[in-house]
């Protein structure tokens, strides 16, 4: 799983990137390795259920602590962690390329498709 | 100078560059060799050109850094070894004679622009999977062919996958390679009735790549999940490739939805554990439903095309009844055996027939299971162990223990594979636990 992280603040992306992002995606599932994907609201709309000391607490988004949000997902199947990183590293010079003054990052995750390996 | 580097530090540098490297070359390979297979008409020719650009990435990028657009770049180099090769090699001047005619002159207009080649680019690939498909070779030269060009496995992967020896993995591409060759195979991609036949082919290709992931044949794991993952990125590559042929979108749902299964299908200890056992929560819910969404595609081209739905599509069907039961209980087996009857009338066979007498015997009893079977020719499916391990099932089912502890032991001496086995080991051990226990009842009642 990739998640894109950004600064809440930017606006829309701009026409390039969303064409761009869309042809990108397109080769995706043509090659076969996308699953799922979309993007993520940028906080208006988003709360953390939190557990401490015993204490459930709610607390309305967007947090003015945190720099960055995580303003899209993407779920694509490859065959290593360089693989995804490859992948990542593209979407990283996508961003660059048609996304003046972007900056942020993406984060591969492995999403476990069998239990945990023994230690 | 970088003298006060540590040697292993560059070490490390080289390393992670290769690692990139082959990230690389596994995302741009099949592309990058389809577009050289269109320029140069000649597969071997068109992986060597394609292997000369990564060894030039592998020399170059440790320097220089990965460049922003590593498919162009692999393109750029391989075009430019293509337009060598084709000058010094005599006896390809006709054919370079012929390129330069169908061109513009010019130093750089011998081959065809990158815009332009990647502007064919799904072309490419169908023709490269029609052509590593051809129903001139076997199918395992078939798989194999297909994994190294379309997948861009190495030879290696490929023996380890199908635990072959990589030199005999390797003498099989390499005749594959010279029969297509030696026979002047026609590179047009097919149409009309041509095409759909071809297809056909391509379909069984990836789906015997899947299956042999899925149970493998022989050998001592049950599965062998990278061909598994394999074979549903080829099906989902056709179902972009061919979106307007249903069967391609249910060859996609069948393999995925089969996939979705696989977290469940080994205990902690690596024994297999059946459909009916299985802990659901460890299935896939993202495949499960991408799967699904792919049937519906199916469905719906099919219905759009007036077609009626082929045997994979309705496979998946049965797949899909699996996967919407949230417990073995809930399943739908009045409606899995009827999809079993759509696709024995569409697809008959003993394999299918087998399936469909499972189908029958939970929807309607062991009796009507045990119908099924007997109405198969005989000796159909001699060989096999699946037609035993069926009639031990229903045998089992319908109360007659000893007969199918006999039917067991005889699916034992037929499977290869050492996890089959031992489930049969112990089917076979409770049916005669069960015939011990019920021996005095049963013997008066029959």
């Amino acid at each position: 799983m990739g998640l894109v992280q950004m600064d809440p603040s930017k606006d829309n992306p701009p026409e390039a990137l969303v064409k761009a992002m869309g042809e990108h995606i397109e080769a995706a599932i043509a090659a076969g390795v996308f699953l799922d994907g979309g993007g993520l609201d940028g906080g208006a709309q988003c709360t953390e259920v939190r557990l401490a000391q015993g204490q459930v607490t709610t607390v309305d988004g967007p947090y003015a602590e945190a720099k960055e949000v995580v303003g899209g997902y993407s779920v694509l199947e490859f065959r290593s962690h360089e693989e995804a990183v490859e992948e990542a590293r593209r979407l990283v010079e996508l961003h660059h390329q048609h996304w003046p003054g972007w900056e942020g990052s993406v984060i591969v995750r492995r999403i476990w498709d069998g239990p945990p390996p023994q230690a | 100078m970088a003298s006060d580097a540590p040697r292993e530090a560059q070490a490390e540098v080289q390393a992670e560059v290769q690692a990139r490297v082959t990230a690389v070359w596994r995302r741009e390979s099949t592309r990058l060799v389809a577009a050289l297979l269109r320029l140069t008409r000649d597969l071997e020719l068109a992986e060597d050109l394609a292997q000369d650009a990564l060894v030039a990435a592998l020399e170059q990028w440790p320097g220089d850094g990965i460049p922003a657009n590593p498919g162009a770049w692999l393109m750029q180099v391989a075009k430019r070894r293509a337009i060598d090769t084709f000058r010094r090699n005599a006896t390809l001047r006709d054919r370079t004679a012929e390129l330069a005619r169908s061109l513009p002159t010019g130093e750089e207009a011998q081959v065809p622009d990158l815009d332009a080649t990647l502007d064919h680019v799904e072309d490419d690939v169908l023709r490269l999977i029609l052509l590593t498909c051809h129903p001139l070779l076997s199918p395992e030269s078939r798989a194999a062919l297909t994994l190294r060009l379309v997948a861009g496995l190495t030879t290696a992967e490929i023996a380890r996958a199908f635990l072959a020896r990589e030199s005999a993995v390797g003498q099989r591409i390499t005749r594959a390679k010279k029969t297509l060759a030696e026979h002047r195979v026609d590179l047009e991609v097919p149409v009309g009735q041509e095409r759909t036949a071809r297809l056909d082919d391509v379909m069984s290709v990836v789906y015997l790549i899947f299956n042999e992931g899925y149970t493998a044949t022989s050998g001592e794991d049950w599965t062998r999940p990278d061909l598994c993952h394999e074979g549903i990125r080829l099906a989902r590559m056709l179902a972009v490739l061919e979106p307007r042929h249903p069967d391609t979108h249910g060859l996609q749902a069948l393999l995925e939805l089969q996939a979705s299964r696989l977290p469940a299908r080994l205990d902690a200890d690596g024994a297999p554990v059946l459909l009916e056992a299985q802990d659901r929560v460890r299935w896939d819910q993202l495949l499960l439903r991408h799967g699904l969404a792919a049937l519906d595609r199916a469905t719906a081209v099919a219905r759009e095309r007036e077609e009626s739905i082929g045997p994979i599509t309705a496979q998946a069907h049965i797949a899909a009844c699996h996967a919407r039961a949230r417990t073995a209980e809930e399943t739908d087996w009045p409606r899995i055996a009827r999809w079993y009857d759509a696709l024995s009338a569409a697809a008959p066979g003993p394999v299918v027939e087998v399936n469909r007498a499972v189908a029958h015997g939970r929807a309607h009893g062991p009796d009507a299971g045990l119908a099924v079977l007997d109405a198969l020719a005989p000796g159909a499916l001699a060989g096999s162990h699946l037609l035993p391990s069926v009639r031990g099932d229903l045998l089992a089912r319908a109360g007659r223990h000893r007969e199918a502890a006999g039917a067991f032991s005889a699916a034992i001496s037929l499977t290869a594979n050492e996890g089959e086995r031992s489930v049969l080991r112990r089917r076979r051990a409770e049916s005669l636990a069960a015939d011990v226990g019920n021996a005095p009842s049963r013997t008066t009642s029959r």
